[in-house]
């Protein structure tokens, strides 16, 4: 698994209410429109957050996973972190110490292959294997 | 031989400052002693031990600068008397003339928001044999703002001087028994806690319905909300349906707690109204505000269907937060929230406590 585009890290601003939300939005859209959008929000200046911030962040990863990529949340500030969870939101994003931390995440995972010529319900070891195990 | 007591609620006063800077005023506009924990203020819990133990006359002294408008009610008591002063140190020596006018040789002098449940005529006695002007009572952790202070003769001294000059303290009296210094606002969680979970001698107001679950008068539950013992739910509080009240939290009087709400080692304090489906969890919430103690951080709502000073009849209305939802939902609607989320529309069969009414 590879990815496409790079990972784009962006700051979050230090509010979040309706105006600065709208703004930030209209930094964010072209990003979105790509082709499997990867951003990382960092997120260490965030310090007041509103129902229309949040709802914004949703709705962008929403559009992110439709077009098969994901919105990453990073240094999270104590107070924004807080508002997070007292939303139940923080569930819902995958959340990282470090901005380095969640690109890294967004690196291809290692998934080992299974034998071409095994269905994938065996465990790999033949008959006698198992005889000679015993 | 007469008995007074004159209590100074507030941190401004204590002999030693609160070690570090907290989010007190961040938090709350009146000191920590006023703010009602499972039922009560810890001043009223204080004041009551005063009269447990026989004392005559009780002051309460309240700076002008922490009183902020706000009289507390210690409507139960007869004895207790409640001035606003501009010092207080003036006032205690005034208040200690006045007392020993009526015969009242002998004062109890509380300053600081402390809560203590020490022996309160064993230390009386313990003064009276050390022939002292003051003693001060101290625990494993150092000093503590109460004295037990000789009228007659603090009145000659400087009043400043008699609850700071070793001198006239002398000998001091440990106490054993629980003691909360109620610093901050973490030490009125941990207050809430330990009298919840019988650290201490006092107990939650109201009736405990289940083992470890307290419910005051007037409390309003609904048959969906699932209360984890040990809790405590304040005199008029209305705890809407499908909401979790668990591990040690205290909901107090006139709080709401809307459908879907949990809360989790938490303290929602007086007349706060928490919206839909939120988490509160090792906080102090205080109407729109919010201290995690975990990150140690106050937050500010300014959106009123999340959190507010509640009002008497009106629950948070079930908009905005409900939106959040239509993006994952299957029923994709603006302005509501999925089937499934909806509070049910069918009034709530609620289980009112005022049929039985709780005496206490």
């Amino acid at each position: 698994m590879s990815s496409n585009g790079p990972v784009i890290v962006m700051e979050a601003p230090e509010k979040l209410s309706h105006s600065e939300a709208r703004a930030f939005l209209v930094e964010l859209q072209p990003l979105l429109e790509s082709d499997r959008p990867r951003i990382v929000l960092e997120c260490s200046q965030l310090q007041h957050m509103d129902s229309a911030g949040i709802e914004m962040l949703l709705n962008c990863m929403g559009e992110a996973m439709k077009r098969d990529g994901d919105i990453k949340l990073a240094s999270l500030s104590p107070a924004s972190a807080a508002i997070l969870e007292l939303m139940r939101v923080d569930r819902l994003f995958e959340i990282f110490e470090t901005a380095e931390e969640a690109t890294r995440s967004f690196q291809a995972v290692a998934v080992p292959e299974a034998a071409p010529s095994l269905p994938w319900y065996s465990s790999g070891y033949g008959f006698a294997d198992l005889k000679s195990a015993g | 031989m007469g008995l007074g007591a004159i209590v100074v609620p507030g941190e401004r006063y204590r002999s030693t400052p609160a070690a570090a800077p907290d989010n007190t005023n961040l938090l709350l506009s009146q000191p920590l002693a006023y703010l009602d924990i499972a039922g009560r203020s810890p001043v009223e819990r204080t004041i009551e031990r005063f009269v447990q133990a026989d004392v005559d006359a009780v002051s309460v002294l309240q700076d002008e600068a922490s009183f902020r408008g706000m009289k507390p009610t210690f409507a139960s008591f007869e004895k207790v008397e409640f001035q606003t002063v501009p010092d207080p140190y003036p006032a205690i020596q005034r208040k200690m003339r006045e007392f020993s006018r009526s015969g009242i040789e002998h004062s109890f002098v509380l300053i600081g928001n402390s809560y203590g449940e020490t022996d309160l005529l064993d230390f009386f006695y313990f003064h009276r044999e050390a022939r002292q002007v003051a003693t001060q009572a101290m625990n494993r952790e150092g000093a503590l703002d109460l004295w037990v202070v000789n009228s007659s003769k603090a009145q000659a001294c400087d009043p400043h001087g008699v609850f700071a000059d070793p001198k006239t303290i002398g000998s001091s009296y440990f106490i054993r028994e629980y003691v909360n210094r109620l610093r901050q606002p973490c030490d009125l969680r941990r207050l809430a806690y330990d009298l919840l979970q019988r650290r201490c001698t006092a107990r939650p107001s109201g009736r405990e319905v289940k083992r470890g679950i307290w419910i005051d008068e007037g409390a309003e539950i609904h048959r969906s909300a699932r209360i984890v013992a040990p809790a405590f739910i304040g005199r008029g509080a209305r705890i809407m349906a499908d909401t979790l009240i668990t591990r040690n939290s205290s909901i107090e009087k006139n709080c709401c707690l809307n459908y879907g709400t949990v809360v989790e080692d938490s303290s929602v304090l007086q007349n706060t109204e928490i919206g839909i489906c939120l988490d509160v969890c090792h906080a102090i919430a205080n109407g729109n505000r919010l201290l995690n103690l975990q990150r140690d951080v106050v937050i500010e709502i300014s959106d009123p269907t999340v959190m507010r000073f509640s009002l008497p009849g009106k629950p948070v209305a079930a908009r905005g937060w409900a939106r959040k939802f239509s993006l994952f939902g299957r029923h994709e609607q603006e302005q509501s929230a999925p089937a499934g989320l909806q509070p049910k529309t069918s009034p709530p069969v609620q289980h009112r406590l005022e049929t039985n009414a709780i005496k206490r």
